[in-house]
């Protein structure tokens, strides 16, 4: 587990575009975390560190967002917060999305045992109207590495 | 103005989670529009889901062009031309109306118009039930105030088809914000409407929620409201367990409907505009309506209820003034997913 303060949504976003940059095909990440707290903040880093070439805008209305990179590679944003019993497996098809590209997920305690079983698990909790603590938990041995990466980006050593 | 060719448009939408075809005049004379929701489809999700909207689209496309034709009484040989979204929207669902139009348009050997969907919705001001009394056509230099679920945006037209954006919004849409603000009210989906009915009952001056100016730019945000009314609800739930729903929906509505008011008023004054015309999703939302039309140094146009929502009449309007002006497309015509209107 790492844990990150941010005292600001310019530091929050930062935060994501470092590990936007790690991304790979298939990457799933889960972010958790009160409205507010600064979900979308963080996915606008995400997705620019990874290079997308779309705005990135919270999946209100449409509950998975795509955003394309210059290489032709998709990353896929979902909100599943509306949903209010767990979809069939086949209708939500998630397993297409992570054969596509990399899949972030807000509220993925909707979900339930659909999340795949390895993943990053991002905890946004906040502290005060601008401080957010953030929880990274890897699932996973990938997540494991990817964890380890952000460590070295972030803090060095 | 000159006097542009008359045509008869057969126009299809398939951005999102409706399937919608229309054949209008002239870009004004509707003489058919058939819309099929996938609302229903889509409520148990809360939202649209991108997949299972582009599977819907290919079950409703045939029946609702079929469906248009029969309304309108006419056959495909009495089309001049097809018009379809291009973008901005879902890809799978653009798919599903653009190949469907580039088929008819092949096959009869008509020209095909790709349309913007942004465009499309500026453009339901211009369209009429056939038979109606005519409405007055909107007249340039016109502010055009663009905004929905998605899109929050202050454009200057001074012609046909052409956008001088002046201004969008920095973060979330109006729309987005009225359904996140229905979400942490425990309002049910789609949170617009949920908060206009709770607004009905309740005291716009309890909340002094903020407005965002922005003064010296003609761009919106929405997220500084969105989250003022969190804290507000937090800080009710700690003191009691009854919220005043109805005195946060109005607060929050009129904060909102304020900014976009005022912010388009004064764009229009500023830019010398002679009307002003509203339009996308958001258009439909009453206190919004009452505030623009309560006014008398504008003409105002914002389109009935029905032309608010999406729908195909829109987009063979807009496509009308593309054909007749000569912006026809090629066959190779690709969907364009986040095309923006300039």
């Amino acid at each position: 587990m790492i844990e990150f303060f941010s005292r600001s949504p310019e530091q929050t976003r930062r935060i994501g575009l470092r590990l936007g940059g790690l991304l790979k095909p298939g990457d799933v990440l889960c972010l958790q975390g009160d409205l507010g707290a600064g979900k979308t903040t963080f996915t606008q880093g995400l997705a620019q560190g990874w290079g997308s070439l779309d705005t990135v805008s919270s999946p209100t209305f449409i509950l998975v967002n795509v955003y394309r990179r210059a290489d032709g590679a998709q990353l896929f944003h979902m909100d599943a917060y509306r949903l209010e019993t767990i979809p069939e497996a086949e209708e939500l098809d998630l397993d297409s999305m992570v054969a596509e590209g990399a899949l972030i997920i807000e509220w993925p305690e909707r979900l339930g045992d659909l999340i795949p079983v390895e993943h990053l698990q991002i905890q946004l909790n906040h502290i005060s109207e601008e401080h957010r603590q953030m929880n990274f938990h890897a699932h996973g041995k990938r997540y494991d590495e990817l964890l380890e990466s952000i460590r070295h980006a972030m803090v060095g050593g | 103005m000159t006097e542009l060719k008359p045509a008869r448009i057969l126009a299809i939408e398939t951005s999102c989670d409706e399937t919608a075809c229309a054949i209008l005049e002239n870009g004004r004379a509707l003489l058919s529009s058939v819309v099929a929701s996938q609302m229903e489809i889509h409520a148990r999700y809360g939202g649209v889901f991108p997949e299972v909207a582009s599977r819907q689209h290919v079950l409703s496309i045939m029946p609702v062009v079929q469906q248009a034709l029969a309304q309108a009484h006419l056959t495909l040989n009495d089309i001049d031309a097809i018009a379809v979204t291009q973008g901005p929207g879902l890809a799978g669902s653009l798919i599903v109306g653009v190949n469907m139009a580039k088929g008819m348009a092949l096959a009869l050997d008509k020209p095909l118009v790709g349309v913007n969907h942004l465009e499309g919705h500026i453009y339901s001001s211009w369209v009429y039930e056939a038979g109606d009394k005519v409405p007055p056509e909107p007249q340039f230099p016109l502010m055009a105030l663009l905004v929905s679920g998605g899109h929050t945006e202050l454009n200057l037209m001074t012609d046909h088809l052409s956008y001088q954006r002046l201004g969008s919004t920095l973060d979330d849409a109006a729309g987005e914000a009225f359904d996140k603000v229905a979400r942490l009210l425990e309002l049910p989906y789609p949170g617009g409407p949920s908060i206009q009915q709770e607004a009905e009952e309740g005291n716009p001056e309890r909340f002094n929620f903020p407005r965002a100016w922005l003064d010296g730019t003609w761009n919106f945000s929405f997220s500084g409201v969105k989250t003022s009314v969190l804290y507000e609800v937090n800080d009710l739930k700690k003191r009691s367990s009854n919220i005043p729903v109805q005195d946060l929906a109005a607060s929050f509505q009129k904060a909102v409907v304020d900014v976009l008011f005022k912010k388009t008023m004064n764009a229009a004054r500023e830019f010398g505009a002679k009307e002003i015309l509203v339009a996308g999703g958001v258009s439909a939302n009453r206190a919004l309506r009452k505030a623009f039309k309560a006014q008398t140094e504008f003409p105002v146009h914002i389109p009935p209820l029905s032309l608010c929502t999406d729908n195909a009449a829109m987009i063979g309007a807009a496509g009308y003034f593309r054909y007749a002006l000569g912006y026809v497309s090629e066959m190779d015509l690709d969907v364009l997913p986040a095309w923006p209107l300039s």
